[in-house]
């Protein structure tokens, strides 16, 4: 294993410990957005704060602030136009997502070919680029794996019920929209968190993926929760150490072992047991449908 | 003398994988003839209707439609779905709905002729909609709703009529309208299979009746189904006993 | 302001780009319709994504003309993949989506970064390059039109059907999973006709926006089909022209593809504004 043998180096050091950081935040959130089908929302997110990054290299500023800025603008945007009537007025959540997502994109690749000489630096963004992590992007992260965690754990109660029954949440007289905005805004933060270490498009693997495959064999949110921590650190570290071995993109590398946890849960999970039938057809009457209200 | 049968069950059972979800469904219903499935919530009402439309498999016993295993007699038999199921901001006009009801009859890569849109022209005005054609689905009531989802199984001109809660939150305007147009398809020769919650109602307008929890506890005409005794056994807890005046269903 | 329009369009790059860039308009506007009725908005962008490693594939075995031809394989795999899972339930669609495409992605990701042009090979991709389109481009791209011309007129009432009660189609008797593969190779094929012009992320705005800006501004499926496909067309034209009078007029290089998608971003923006105001005043 050349990742052990290259421990000795400082940025091999700092990448290990960026995917576990990254590894743990994602895994926490993105059981939030599995239960609540968020996935494309996730994806939205992850591709239109890529402005924000080119504004930010514009400027002169940190990459991590200008996307989370960015990021900030966009959750309002998305929350304003699938408001609670929006649906009335032809505007369903998805296609928002969509036209936020897309717009989003071409802003940041407009205004990019504006300029010469930094596509460098912005591939890094758009496919990750761990190995070149700094301390102080490390701070960053562990700072707000530090927040979004503490938040997730002292909203514990009401987020999961605001997954499983938002009606039921607003009918106990929770302030529904500010808990979606507040989860959202989380959601934001861990995207732009993973940002260096997978890069914009390929975040939403890292967040969707290792609490998809906990879904798959965990039926309690507590249990879901500590498995997709868990996929989610292993695949950091795996990812990292088939990137070493065989001199591949981390982020890439990182992501397949997201996908390799995933399929092969889901070949597992999807061998003929008769309870699988059972949950099926329950899960029918129980039309899934995004349970993002703000 | 007797109509000749249109839908036939013989110790009918089926499951969802390995387990059971209704069993021994015995009885026959014939043309002209309006059956009502009732029992409580989860007796297995919309499962047996599924099976109907050969979308659940029989597990033991069978199923016949007019003559044919449940999934052949597809062209023949018209279903109604519950109105709240489907999208209400869907951009599609109240005819447009009712036109689908000919989509088998055109077939494949042919667009509507002029005989398709009279025939849909005419289901929507047998359920008292005509005005409505140009109006968005989505604008309408739910009563509404339903009976243009009745005009779309009429269009269809079938011989068998399958509806799944009907009269589920439907207003009394329309729970006439939608009851007069079932009444005239039967007596026109078709079998209508209607399953409901409401007992009162599928005494007074049905023919038969067929009583569910889980497996069969009684069909045939209403006198015999819906007594004391049967609706006692098939609702368990849910029936309240009034003294000597009777027994009421309590909705479950 | 006429002038801004027509002269760029004389030169005969420009003529070409403006043909590829007008087919897509329509071609994107009339399946985007579609997308949008059965809310696959997040299936096209996967198969967007999971093209990719077709692109670069392709584009290591043969050059540029290997582009279509691999993307096409992917594309076709990916959509047969997606009705495949959409078929068993089983699982968590979205969920199964997001995985699957960011997973095809790393791939493509993994194989061009073993490149030695790695950067600027990824921007091309990623990005498209309308303004260096040839005409065996423009056949494909016409070819895909005409095709999904066909499909939507032969299949447009069953897909409709389809898309609004699919549990009654199943009940007279259509074939949802036969029918759900015919839309998803459709827009698999969209997907790999328009990915040489405004690369892989862009298409889905090429599919989604016009057909959203029109849903916002009638009721009616037949009015929404033919406005998104204008808006797609229209947008593409001012986008075109926009980025060209940027960059010769005014020494400012906008990149064609993401001018054409924030031209229409624009256009929907100023939809929802609109009857916003509309709607205050009103009050």
């Amino acid at each position: 294993m050349i990742l052990l043998t290259s421990l000795g180096d400082g940025y091999v050091r700092r990448a290990l410990l960026e995917v576990v950081i990254v590894g743990v935040l994602c895994g926490a959130v993105g059981v939030h957005v599995v239960l609540r089908r968020l996935s494309f929302l996730t994806t939205a997110l992850t591709h239109a704060t890529f402005p924000g990054v080119v504004i930010a290299t514009l400027l002169g500023l940190g990459l991590v602030l200008g996307a989370g800025v960015f990021g900030v603008l966009l959750v309002a945007v998305v929350a304003a136009l699938t408001g609670p009537r929006g649906a009335e007025h032809g505007r369903e959540t998805t296609s928002v997502t969509a036209v936020v997502l897309s717009g989003g994109f071409a802003l940041g690749m407009a205004l990019m070919s504006t300029q010469e000489g930094f596509s460098r630096d912005l591939t890094a963004f758009l496919v990750g680029s761990v190995l070149t992590v700094q301390p102080s992007d490390l701070v960053v992260s562990a700072v707000t794996a530090a927040v979004v965690l503490g938040m997730l754990a002292a909203l514990r109660k009401e987020l999961h019920l605001a997954a499983f029954d938002p009606d039921a949440l607003a009918a106990a007289g929770y302030p529904a929209r500010r808990l979606d905005l507040v989860l959202l805004l989380a959601l934001e933060a861990t995207v732009v968190t993973s940002l260096p270490a997978v890069g914009t498009i390929m975040a939403v693997a890292l967040i969707v993926g290792p609490a998809a495959t906990a879904r798959l064999w965990c039926s309690r949110t507590s249990t879901m929760t500590a498995v997709a921590i868990g996929v989610g650190v292993a695949s950091g570290v795996i990812g990292l150490a088939v990137s070493e071995q065989w001199n591949v993109a981390a982020g890439g590398a990182i992501v397949l072992s997201v996908a390799a946890f995933f399929m092969t849960s889901l070949v597992l999970r999807s061998l003929p047991w008769g309870e699988l039938a059972v949950a099926v057809v329950g899960r029918r009457k129980s039309a899934g449908r995004p349970t993002y209200s703000g | 003398m007797s109509r000749p049968a249109a839908i036939v069950f013989d110790q009918a059972s089926i499951a969802y994988g390995r387990v059971p979800a209704l069993e021994q469904v015995h009885g026959t219903v014939r043309r002209g003839e309006i059956v009502a499935l009732v029992g409580p919530n989860g007796a297995g009402k919309s499962t047996l209707i599924k099976a109907l439309l050969g979308l659940v498999p029989v597990a033991s016993g069978s199923i016949t439609v007019l003559g044919q295993a449940p999934a052949q007699a597809r062209r023949l038999v018209a279903y109604v779905p519950q109105a709240d199921t489907l999208d209400p901001d869907f951009p599609i006009s109240v005819a447009q709905v009712v036109l689908m009801g000919r989509y088998r009859r055109i077939g494949w890569l042919r667009p509507p002729g002029r005989a398709d849109r009279d025939a849909a022209a005419e289901a929507l005005a047998a359920v008292g909609l005509a005005h409505r054609a140009a109006d968005r689905f989505g604008t309408l009531s739910g009563g509404q709703r339903q009976r243009v989802l009745l005009a779309r199984a009429i269009a269809a001109q079938p011989e068998a009529l399958l509806l799944d809660e009907p009269f589920n939150g439907v207003d009394a305007v329309s729970q006439e309208a939608l009851l007069d147009t079932i009444k005239t398809l039967a007596a026109g020769g078709a079998a209508v299979v209607v399953s409901t919650h409401d007992l009162g109602l599928a005494q007074l307008t049905c023919d038969g009746i067929c009583l569910l929890n889980r497996h069969q506890f009684g069909f045939g005409p209403p006198a015999d189904v819906l007594t004391p005794d049967l609706l006692r056994a098939a609702y368990g807890g849910a029936a309240l006993e009034l003294g000597d005046r009777g027994l009421i269903v309590a909705r479950s | 302001m006429i002038d801004i329009l027509v002269t760029p369009f004389d030169r005969p790059y420009m003529t070409r780009a403006l043909v590829e860039a007008l087919l897509l308009g329509a071609l994107c506007g009339a399946v985007g319709v579609y997308v949008l009725l059965r809310r696959l908005a997040f299936l096209t962008d996967a198969v967007t994504h999971t093209v990719f490693p077709g692109v670069v594939v392709g584009f290591l075995v043969s050059g540029r003309s290997g582009i279509v031809p691999g993307a096409l394989v992917c594309a076709v795999a990916a959509a047969a993949l997606f009705t495949a899972i959409a078929a068993t339930r089983r699982v968590n669609e979205d969920a199964t989506l997001a995985v699957l495409l960011t997973a095809f992605f790393a791939v493509g990701v993994i194989l061009i970064s073993r490149q030695h042009s790695y950067t600027a090979d990824l921007t091309a991709f990623l990005f498209g390059h309308v303004l260096t389109i040839d005409t065996t481009d423009i056949v494909v791209t016409a070819a895909v039109t005409v095709l999904a011309g066909l499909v939507l007129l032969g299949l447009g009432k069953e897909l409709l059907l389809r898309a609004f009660d699919p549990e009654w189609a199943r009940a007279t008797g259509y074939r949802i999973t036969a029918l759900d593969l015919v839309s998803n190779m459709l827009i698999a094929l969209v997907v790999v006709a328009s990915v040489q012009a405004v690369g892989t992320v862009l298409v889905i705005a090429m599919l989604v926006v016009p057909a959203a800006a029109a849903r916002l501004l009638s009721e009616r499926l037949g009015v929404i089909v033919a406005v998104a496909v204008l808006v797609g067309m229209v947008g593409a034209w001012l986008g075109l022209a926009t980025s060209y009078e940027a960059s010769v007029g005014h020494d400012l290089r906008l990149a064609a593809g993401a001018t054409i998608v924030l031209v229409l971003v624009a256009f929907y923006a100023l939809v929802t504004l609109g009857q916003a105001t509309r709607r205050l005043v009103r009050r």
